[in-house]
């Protein structure tokens, strides 16, 4: 059977824990856009950033697990998380490149599982199948309800890596921008979309964690954001429940409505739409 | 007996004299190696009194290695020095070795042109090096055209000597009011004494000047009239370039080389030759370098360049737009030099040569140096032409428009004390003998985790530095790093280095590795070496503080059930005073109360949370994970590979 819309579906952890709407979110737009994802149910955690700084192979192994499972079921992983999408590739490249580790690695996986890493999937983040697979004129015929605000795209910095965010730049993304377009939004230009919020230090190094969420946050208000959508459920943390600690460190106008990536397209696409009807309140009633 | 310093190995002697140049920056390690001899005072180091130098040979050369802006000097008794790669430009006094011959490309008329004498001559009037420097550029050029480069100095040049030269090129400043500079003076006199010395010799001048000054390019031009009447033939007219000089020194260099190539071995001036000349310099790769590429010419890009300027007087910022037409192959550089020249000469920012690290700037949100990145690999075309935008590097202040201040870099870079202090070496004859005996594995590992192109453009690499000024940076982390993995450190300086890296403002500090690791090569580089050093940090500090407990209780709980649990990593890395500080987060959390507002029965459900029924409410995660499915497959890799969890 061909792949085509089939992905072994990844959600994340905090996907799995304090950002359910995320789950909630890709049920509904899978379902209007006809994905089929197939749940890892016993994929492990991907590190996150964390991890790898107590041991990197042990990260690098517990994802190779993950890897043969997509393998076993032949298939590629979406995430809808960029941390995991960031994190995951980069183990997949250094996996893919170095056969001795590789070969060490499987040792351990078939002892412990039966399966073997071989190196045949990609990582895919939910952006990525949106813009190149699933395509903008496809989601654009299928909007029911226009999300019409000035919207600031937050791509973040782990899956702006090369290779890890499929076509699209590196260092000048424009995926996001495109989706939002799509959906009935305005893109807001601006330079923080792909910064770092700080949080795999967010528990350790709260003070830098909240300079870089304000500065993140007061840059897209500033360029004329009504709302911000974010392609990461970790970087959501920081930029959602810790928005007003991070305006009163940093000194910084910071409020502003901040939904997930998934969000958006659900709810654009007609679901949810006491959620939309919400955020409109937030964003056009309620205001900052 | 010349004073001697860092630039070659020495073979035995002792030390007879040792001195301090100006520049100390007291960074105390001469007299941690050697007190002595060395003392640092509070803005100085002094060589103490009455010491004999001899008797610390190995301490004062191991003293002078470990300066890190090589100000030690001293003078061997009876010092042979090897040549190394850091030998200085050659002079009269020191010749340099006859340059290699230059293979001969040519063909017919061209070939013949090229045969027999094709030495050039450069001669350098200079007061501050930037003539020097260019002679040096042209000399490097030379081969492109068939030609040998000979660089002199004009103190001490033999007039005389000028008559037997064909091809003469003469780059000259002016000095005060006029006058030439201190090196040319002698020569020049000489110069306007003597009369028909020149009869086969053809030549050509560029002036640099300053044209705030009433006698603007004054030598240069002084020089242009003597050698003519000196008889000389000028085969490129002279040029006269203002402060910036390097737009209209690169023309001239390009039409003067190109002449003076036709002229052949008998000192005829073979004109019809000059476009054959010209293409065949522009195909040839004879002047390249081992491992270097000719430029491939690209199309010419229609492009608008926006360009951030900020004016420290006024203090206002925005935005510059031009649009330009520029071969693709350009670098950045060239396209803010252009700019500069015929658009507007107050744009700032740091020039130099392609792989000076001082220069960097961010285009279109990538850390870059200017010289060494095409704009053909840069411009981007989102639907509404092609377009770059120059922005100054985030992490530094900026001075003017492009320009940014490096000083932080610097100051962190002193305070980190990132030099070498080896270790002891008993039973050596010299400290230097044994520098150099490395396993070949660890000296390309550590060559490896230092190959970075600029160390200012990774410092800006960070998204933490910007908001942490305690922060060292990467570029730093790295630098200690890399010292501390180098075998031949001493164990106390190794200490020193883990502990500078595991203090407040170390490896810690930075919250999010992979906004440095997007950074291309240079970022890689960065980001693992973070990595590891903060793998040595945590390891080191026991896995205690908030830092090791968030690193170990992450990967604890992922052992446990093979997912995060966010609720036991905030409890234990915050513990219960953080945990009430961070009160007003955690009932954003638990009531699910975001900005947008959770599903409503969600945040109801919530309220449950007083009825003693702790998990999987509102946006409260579970206290206690589920499992993932074959969960023993997770707990027997961890058992595998890392036996403390």
């Amino acid at each position: 059977m061909a792949k085509g819309l089939r992905f072994a579906y990844y959600p994340g952890c905090v996907a799995q824990g304090s950002a359910r709407e995320v789950e909630d979110a890709m049920q509904g737009l899978s379902r209007v856009l006809g994905l089929e994802l197939l749940p890892m149910m016993g994929a492990a955690c991907c590190g996150a950033g964390v991890m790898k700084q107590a041991n990197w192979k042990l990260q690098a192994a517990i994802n190779a697990r993950t890897f043969s499972q997509a393998e076993a079921a032949g298939l590629d992983v979406l995430t809808p998380c960029a941390s995991c999408q960031g994190n995951m590739h980069e183990d997949l490249v250094t996996l893919q490149g170095d056969a001795g580790l590789r070969e060490e690695v499987n040792i351990i996986l078939e002892r412990v599982s039966g399966l073997r890493f071989e190196g045949t999937l990609r990582m895919r983040h939910l952006l990525q199948v949106l813009v190149e697979d699933i395509g903008l004129d496809v989601i654009r015929d299928k909007v029911v309800n226009p999300i019409d605000f000035p919207i600031a795209g937050y791509y973040g910095a782990p899956m702006q890596q090369e290779g890890a965010c499929g076509e699209d730049d590196v260092y000048d993304p424009s995926y996001f921008e495109q989706l939002i377009t799509a959906l009935g939004g305005k893109p807001v230009d601006w330079d923080g979309r792909t910064s770092s919020v700080g949080f795999p230090g967010l528990l350790a190094e709260e003070k830098s964690a909240m300079k870089m969420t304000a500065a993140v946050l007061s840059e897209a208000k500033q360029e004329g954001a009504k709302i911000m959508a974010t392609a990461c459920p970790l970087s959501h943390v920081n930029l959602d429940t810790y928005q007003v600690k991070a305006g009163k460190v940093a000194g910084l106008d910071t409020s502003l409505p901040v939904i997930h990536l998934p969000e958006l397209v659900a709810w654009a696409l007609g679901c949810d739409v006491g959620r939309l009807a919400q955020l409109r309140t937030r964003a056009l009633v309620i205001g900052d | 007996m010349q004073p001697v310093g860092l630039c070659g190995v020495f073979v035995m002697s002792a030390v007879v004299k040792v001195w301090i140049d100006e520049g100390c920056i007291v960074c105390d390690a001469c007299e941690n190696i050697c007190p002595e001899v060395f003392h640092v005072t509070d803005d100085t180091c002094i060589i103490l009194d009455g010491i004999k130098p001899g008797e610390f040979s190995d301490d004062i050369i191991e003293a002078a290695d470990a300066c890190p802006v090589d100000v030690i000097l001293f003078d061997l008794e009876g010092a042979t020095e090897a040549p190394t790669e850091e030998a200085v430009a050659p002079t009269e006094e020191a010749p340099a070795p006859a340059p290699a011959p230059v293979e001969i490309q040519g063909e017919g008329a061209l070939a013949e042109v090229m045969m027999g004498d094709r030495d050039l001559h450069l001669l350098f009037g200079s007061q501050s090096g930037n003539s020097e420097v260019l002679c040096a550029a042209i000399a490097k050029k030379a081969p492109d055209y068939g030609l040998i480069g000979h660089v002199h100095d004009m103190d001490g040049f033999d007039l005389s000597s000028m008559a037997g030269m064909k091809r003469v090129l003469i780059v000259c400043s002016t000095w005060g009011e006029g006058d030439q500079p201190d090196n040319a003076e002698d020569l020049f006199q000489a110069a306007k004494a003597a009369s028909g010395l020149l009869t086969s010799t053809h030549f050509s001048v560029l002036a640099l000047g300053d044209t705030s000054y009433e006698f603007y390019c004054e030598s240069g031009k002084e020089w242009d009239k003597v050698l003519e009447n000196l008889g000389g033939t000028r085969i490129a007219p002279r040029v006269d370039c203002d402060v910036d000089y390097d737009a209209p020194a690169a023309a001239w260099m390009g039409t003067a080389l190109t002449r003076i190539a036709c002229v052949d071995a008998l000192g005829l001036y073979r004109e019809e030759l000059v476009d054959e000349m010209s293409s065949h310099a522009a195909g040839d790769s004879a002047s390249l370098g081992a491992g270097e590429v000719a430029t491939v010419a690209q199309p010419e890009i229609q492009l608008t360049a926006s360009i951030f300027r900020y004016d420290p007087v006024s203090g206002e910022t925005g935005t510059d737009s031009w649009a330009c037409a520029l071969p693709g192959h350009h670098s950045v550089l060239e396209l803010l030099r252009t700019l500069k020249a015929t658009q507007d000469g107050s744009l700032t920012f740091r020039d130099g040569g392609a792989e000076d690290p001082t220069t960097g700037v961010c285009v279109n949100g990538r850390l870059v140096l200017p010289g060494m990145v095409r704009l053909c690999d840069l411009v981007r075309n989102k639907g509404d032409g092609a377009s770059i935008r120059i922005e100054p590097l985030p992490a530094y202040e900026v001075i003017r428009d492009l320009a940014v201040d490096l000083s932080t870099y610097e100051n962190l870079r002193a305070a980190s004390r990132p030099w070498f202090v080896g270790g002891d070496r008993e039973g050596a004859n010299t400290s230097q003998g044994v520098i150099g005996i490395m396993d070949a594995s660890v000296a390309s590992e550590l060559h490896a985790s230092n190959d970075v192109a600029s160390p200012q453009l990774l410092h800006a690499a960070s998204d933490t530095v910007p908001h942490n000024a305690d922060y060292i940076g990467p570029a730093l982390v790295g630098h200690l790093w890399n010292r501390s993995c180098d075998p031949r450190i001493s164990d106390k300086s190794r200490t020193a280095i883990i502990e500078t890296l595991a203090d407040v403002g170390g490896v810690k500090a930075e919250t999010d590795m992979s906004s440095i690791q997007r950074q291309g090569r240079m970022g890689r580089t960065g980001a693992a070496n973070v990595l590891q050093a903060k793998n040595a940090a945590l390891a080191h500090d026991g896995y205690n503080g908030r830092h090791g407990k968030h690193v170990w209780w992450f990967t604890w709980t992922v052992k446990s059930s093979g997912l995060l649990n966010e609720t036991i990593l905030a409890a234990q890395t915050m513990g219960p005073i953080g945990m009430v500080k961070n009160l007003p987060q955690m009932i954003r959390m638990t009531t699910g109360f975001t900005r947008t507002g959770g599903p409503i029965m969600r945040d109801k459900q919530s309220l449950l949370i007083a009825a003693g029924i702790p998990a999987s409410i509102g946006k409260l995660p579970p206290l206690v994970n589920r499992a993932v499915d074959e969960h023993h497959e997770v707990v027997a890799i961890f058992n595998a590979l890392d036996a403390r969890f």
